[in-house]
């Protein structure tokens, strides 16, 4: 079979392509507005999690720690939730909602924190917060299992759940994004609008691009609120872009409230943009506009002047979130290159009964490998020992030396990019994120010839 | 008293001792805050793990060795590429990482048998590396898994490797400061002691508290080897696991980050009589002294002098040339840990800036003493700060440029205070001469970036400048500058290269004979 999904071989893991569960569940925790999770755990946990969104962002985001020291790991340290969410809302007056996020320590003692919320429902927050309306929503994020996209998954889950309320007036078409970035959101948002669907957008990152005012304290955050968290349960319709980070959540509200429902595909290059289309309209009645088709007609120009030209047969490792991941091969498929080697930072059973996985193993004409609980030596191993020959890598800023070192061009996409600009404000999803995608890979490998003499003149006339 | 209460914190009055304002005459012994006391959870404070400073901060700057923390990833990914701890063998502490990847069933029946995997696989990938830390985590401590008893099974099967553990889980202390002592103690306990060097000179060191951030060490390094001085272990940047084992065979510990690293140095005084010498490599007047110090302990000043003289001459009117546009701006020296003390006299000395105010994340009370004594009268001190303090304070204080990490940076930034990052730096190095103009140099750049200058202008409300296509530092910098500093032709603006340390890459350093080639054994 030309295309193979397998389990990396070794045991550990060296240059990981993924961290673990409790990031994911800060992560969706910052989308909220009027909303400060604490992590129950070592302060590490959170101290290097919000390193990881300001390297991204270059902005900060607000996320508290229970503060573990050794005295709670041994006698149990529930006591700490008790005083860091009676300190946190003392002195954030707006906070409204409260994640409280376990890690492997306080997994490992056991600390009950679900029994520790309805004990602060009863207590603290009914005597000393009575009239302010205080959500306390445990999320049981164990860091020895899954990885931070399944942290996320997890914690949109349990956000949902907690709020999501049927009879809602609002009727409005719940978009559930999964991991995106600003540029993504503003994007998704930008097709809604043109199909004249009133969306919900879980969670709306937008304003993570904050901007830097003349006045006052302008600090990133999300912009969903409680209402609109309350809203998904009232939807006409739920479309979950990123079956890995938001599948549980669309399942539930599909069970609980009989929301139509599709999950996925992430709208990754021109074909999932309009697949993405065509389920809102199916979902809504609405029809998609000329507009669009100017807009993707756009786009497939522009594709066009670089595609058959430049980018087919390029061979491309593509390592990230499994959406991610597999909607570039779909679109690098389209570009006419040859995506050989997929990596998944963690070991989902689910993979091999992903519909997508299965259609690039019964159509691909070459040889791909997809592997799981992959880490980035991996890669570099493949390519200095194994024969493993590519033209381009795309992926997050963490293999940035394994490209380096292999001397193979790497095209910064997905969570996190520190070593770039600006790119969280640019799109990978929708024709717009296509367009781009496709110029970026194309403007890598232009660099990438000029730099290393590889046909260089090629460009002196295009 | 002079205790400082933030309106924040009011609302948690055990706050109250960890700050104070420095007041007129005031005695230290009553306006000292409290330090190193456990936090108080949900403050949103700035403090790390215990994991971290043992792994992060002191283990991973060792450059020739694996460094495989176990536990699940992420500790190991988050704590990866978030600093910049270079070494001059192509930075294989940076690129690489190893975590044991531990999972649930791991967790359920016990993660040793993974761990012994894991050691053997890393050695596979990486044939040339013979030397391997493991870092216990959270996970791998209260699930109880003896990495010792794993590693020395290792080590009798592959006589040819050495294993070091170090038992710092995340919760072990109220910071990363736990960490940093955890691992100096199991670092002597454990290793020092196992290799005889080769000494090649009478003057022999260790340089210890240093981890050559964008290249510090390797600037000392060259300032010790140009006096003739054997630097026979760097503890730990840029420093060989070899190296480290043979501390005991030096005659003096040159101590830099006296927070994290005085605790090896206290015990390799105490069990092999080694003395203690705290330098600073910060500051001319410091960086000088400490020269001298060295110098005059192994009798060799002349050789101190002649560099002070040298690099006083090549770097000072580039120094003079920031101090004279720096004076009575306002900074707040907000940094981890050591700095606070090693620089709140020097840049106040040399670069003329105020500090108005100092924060110390995991420093401890000795720390606090050092650096309010050293900074300006009305000051404001504060320990674990968290971060509506330190709004608070920076709109009360209204600084012109913080120094701090990346990420309380970035709040600084949206408070339209122009940040330069201290931990890892802006454009490091930082020790040295040229490294101290390096930062006068980053501080300039901060304060009169003319795009922060355009922060403030309300475009709705303000009056907009149409006449002016352009603004230059200078132009802000240097309109109230006495005519003399303007025009002078000794001082001028920096003048070294993007990269510092090229130059020192193929230097060759003077051969002093050895006198007392027995006293060295």
């Amino acid at each position: 079979m030309p295309c193979e999904l397998k389990e990396k071989e070794r045991t550990g893991v060296i240059n990981p392509i993924f961290t673990c569960q409790p990031a994911g569940a800060q992560y969706a925790s910052i989308g909220i507005k009027d909303c400060i999770g604490i992590v129950h755990g070592g302060q590490g946990c959170v101290m290097f999690v919000r390193l990881w969104f300001s390297q991204h962002y270059k902005e900060s985001f607000e996320l508290a720690s229970s503060s573990l020291h050794e005295d709670a790991a041994v006698f149990g340290g529930v006591h700490r939730v008790e005083e860091a969410v009676d300190v946190l809302l003392m002195r954030y007056p707006d906070v409204k909602i409260v994640p409280i996020i376990t890690t492997c320590s306080t997994e490992v003692i056991g600390d009950d924190v679900d029994g520790v919320v309805t004990k602060l429902n009863e207590g603290l927050l009914k005597e000393k917060y009575a009239g302010r309306e205080v959500h306390l929503i445990p999320i049981h994020t164990p860091s020895f299992k899954g990885s931070h996209v399944t942290g996320y998954d997890v914690a949109v889950e349990e956000i949902i759940k907690h709020f999501a309320k049927k009879d809602k007036a609002a009727k409005k078409l719940n978009l559930l994004t999964g991991w995106q970035n600003p540029g993504d959101v503003r994007t998704l948002k930008h097709l809604l609008t043109e199909m004249d669907v009133e969306a919900n957008v879980i969670f709306d990152i937008e304003e993570f691009d904050a901007p830097l005012m003349p006045d006052g304290n302008h600090v990133a955050h999300g912009s969903t609120t409680m209402e609109d968290l309350e809203n998904t349960g009232s939807a006409i319709g739920t479309i979950a872009l990123n079956r890995y980070e938001v599948g549980k959540a669309a399942q539930y509200l599909e069970n609980e409230f009989d929301i139509p429902t599709v999950i996925g595909p992430s709208p990754i290059g021109i074909r999932n943009t309009d697949t993405f289309l065509e389920n809102v309209k199916k979902l809504t009645g609405k029809s998609i506009p000329a507009s669009l088709v100017k807009e993707r007609g756009i786009a497939i120009d522009a594709i066009t002047d670089v595609a058959h030209m430049f980018l087919a047969d390029k061979r491309v490792a593509i390592y990230g979130h499994p959406d991610l991941v597999i909607g570039l091969a779909e679109f690098c498929l389209d570009l006419e290159m040859k995506p050989v080697l997929l990596l998944l930072g963690d070991d989902n059973t689910k993979y091999g009964e992903d519909s997508r996985i299965k259609a690039l193993q019964e159509n691909v004409d070459y040889d791909m490998e997809i592997v799981t609980n992959a880490d980035l030596w991996d890669l570099g191993d493949r390519l200095q020992n194994k024969g493993l020959k590519l033209d381009l890598i795309l992926g997050h800023s963490k293999g940035r030396f394994i490209a380096m070192d292999n001397k193979v061009p790497l095209v910064r996409v997905g969570f996190p990019v520190f070593d770039r600009a600006g790119y969280h404000r640019e799109a990978t999803v929708g024709y717009e994120g296509a367009m781009l995608l496709a110029e970026k890979m194309a403007n890598v490998w232009f660099t990438d010839m000029e730099y290393t003499q590889n046909k260089e003149w090629l460009l002196n006339m295009w | 008293m002079p205790y400082h209460e933030f309106e924040c914190s009011k609302c948690i009055p055990e706050r109250i001792k960890h700050a104070v304002d420095k007041g007129k005459d005031e005695n230290l012994s009553d306006a000292l805050p409290l330090g190193y006391l456990n936090t108080i959870p949900g403050t949103l404070s700035e403090r790390g793990c215990a994991y971290c400073g043992a792994k992060h901060v002191i283990g991973t700057p060792m450059k020739d060795v694996i460094h495989l923390s176990h536990g699940p990833i992420g500790c190991t990914y988050d704590t990866w590429q978030t600093k910049r701890y270079i070494s001059d063998n192509d930075n294989f502490q940076i690129k690489y990482t190893f975590a044991s990847d531990m999972k649930e069933k791991h967790i359920v029946f016990g993660a040793e048998k993974v761990l012994k995997n894991n050691i053997l696989e890393a050695f596979k990938a990486f044939p040339k590396i013979k030397r391997m830390t493991i870092y216990q985590t959270c996970a791998s401590a209260l699930i109880g898994d003896d990495i010792k008893a794993i590693s020395q099974e290792v080590m009798d099967e592959m006589p040819d490797v050495d294993i070091f553990v170090c038992n710092s889980p995340g919760f072990a202390g109220p910071s990363q400061s736990g960490g940093h002592h955890k691992i100096n103690i199991a670092w002597v306990n454990d290793k020092v002691g196992q290799v005889e060097p080769t000494i090649t000179s009478d003057f022999v060191i260790n340089y210890v508290g240093e981890y050559n951030i964008q290249g510090d060490q390797q600037i000392m390094q060259d300032y010790f080897k140009r006096m003739g001085i054997q630097i026979l272990s760097t503890f730990t940047g840029n420093g060989s696991y070899d190296d480290l084992r043979a501390m005991h065979r030096a005659k003096l510990n040159v101590l830099e980050c006296a927070r994290s690293a005085e605790y090896i140095c206290d015990e390799l005084r105490k069990r092999y009589g080694i003395p203690r010498m705290d330098i600073d490599g910060f500051g001319f007047k410091s960086l000088s002294g400490s020269l001298r110090k060295i110098g005059l302990f192994f009798g060799i000043e002349d050789r101190a002098e002649a560099i002070i003289e040298e690099e006083t001459k090549r770097w000072k009117p580039e120094l003079d040339w920031y101090a004279a546009r720096l004076k009575g701006k306002k900074i707040c020296l907000w940094p981890g840990g050591s700095k606070l003390w090693h620089w709140a006299h020097v840049i106040h000395e040399e670069m003329g800036l105020e500090v108005v105010s100092v924060y110390t994340k995991f420093g401890h009370q000795g720390d606090m003493e050092k650096g309010v004594s050293r900074c300006e009268v009305g000051a404001l001190a504060i320990d674990d700060p968290n971060e509506l303090e330190c709004i608070e304070a920076m709109y009360k204080l209204k600084p012109d440029v913080i120094v701090t990490g990346k990420r309380p940076g970035e709040v600084a930034k949206k408070i339209r205070v122009p940040y330069v990052n201290v931990h890892a730096y802006n454009n490091g190095p930082y020790k040295g001469f040229e490294g101290w103009v390096r930062l006068a140099r980053d501080l300039y750049n901060a304060i009169y970036s003319p795009i922060h200058q355009l922060a403030f202008v309300d475009i709705s409300k303000d009056e907009i400048e149409t006449d002016k296509g352009f603004m230059t530092r200078q132009m802000f910098s240097d309109t109230q500058l006495d005519e003399s500093i303007v025009n002078s032709k000794e001082m001028h603006e920096y003048t070294g290269e993007f990269d510092s340390l090229k130059r020192l890459r193929d230097r060759e350093y003077p051969q002093y004979p050895m006198k007392g080639k027995q006293a060295a054994v």
